[in-house]
């Protein structure tokens, strides 16, 4: 259950990540924003739109296969990480900036990651569980 | 930042809508992949398929997807993100009453760590 886990939040932070750093590349190549056909046309002529369309669907597949088993108030939270990998590779792509606060915040959402990944392992260690079903 | 009343208590409307549409899609996504009984594999998933909870979760975020839109339209991305991070909350809140999900210590700590880390990401943009 520990690699499930593991291998499956990395995987949804790949598939969030693409989706959201595509969005950002599509919605720059589409400038300048309209209400309009034209704009349309132009957001689904460049490639990166269907990036979005690609992280999206791999994300909702992933996301139902980990809440089989993980609790959705943990899980949800976890899934946040996103916003730290979306902070770190927009410093490379988009040349933003990383501010103290930003890093601070970041490594305040790290750290309440771990602290869910140990909730599991101890719950797993100790043979209990706390969302199994009775059998 | 909005001045004007009437545009507050718009914001403040699409929050609250923003906070019940995603807690709500997100139980929903819960209550379709958390069925025992839809077995495994792609048989699993023609079950979830065949049920409305996967759709109005599915549906829940289609909405929501406009109803941000909005919400960003009148305020900046910043105090957006910093908003939406009660929604982590109200996600684990819920998750304890619907699905009897245990709040252990470990757990209660991880969650709001990641709810003031995704806020102090909010208030640095």
């Amino acid at each position: 259950m520990r690699r499930f886990y593991l291998f499956g939040f990395l995987l949804l932070m790949a598939f969030d990540t693409l989706a959201q750093i595509s969005f950002k590349y599509a919605g720059t190549q589409a400038l300048p924003v309209q209400a309009s056909v034209a704009w349309l046309l132009r957001v689904f002529s460049q490639p990166w739109v269907y990036g979005a369309v690609v992280g999206y669907i791999g994300a909702f597949f992933t996301w139902m296969t980990l809440l089989k088993h993980a609790p959705i108030g943990p899980a949800f939270a976890a899934s946040h990480l996103e916003v730290v990998s979306v902070m770190l590779l927009s410093i490379w792509l988009f040349d933003e900036h990383l501010t103290l606060p930003r890093v601070l915040g970041a490594i305040v959402i790290v750290a309440g990651i771990v602290c869910l990944g140990a909730a599991e392992s101890h719950a797993q260690a100790v043979g209990d569980d706390p969302d199994a079903a009775p059998a | 930042m909005p001045t004007d009343g009437s545009i507050s208590a718009l914001v403040a409307g699409l929050w609250l809508f923003n906070v019940i549409l995603d807690t709500g899609g997100q139980l929903a996504f819960k209550a379709a992949a958390g069925d025992r009984a839809a077995g495994d594999g792609l048989a699993r998933w023609k079950y979830m398929a065949a049920r409305p909870w996967l759709w109005l979760g599915v549906g829940g975020y289609v909405i929501e997807f406009l109803v941000w839109i909005a919400f960003l339209s009148l305020i900046p991305l910043s105090e957006g993100v910093l908003l939406g991070s009660i929604n982590i909350v109200a996600v684990m809140v819920a998750g304890r009453f619907l699905f009897g999900e245990k709040l252990t210590r470990l757990r209660v700590i991880g969650i709001l760590l990641v709810t003031l880390g995704v806020a102090i990401v909010g208030l640095a943009a």
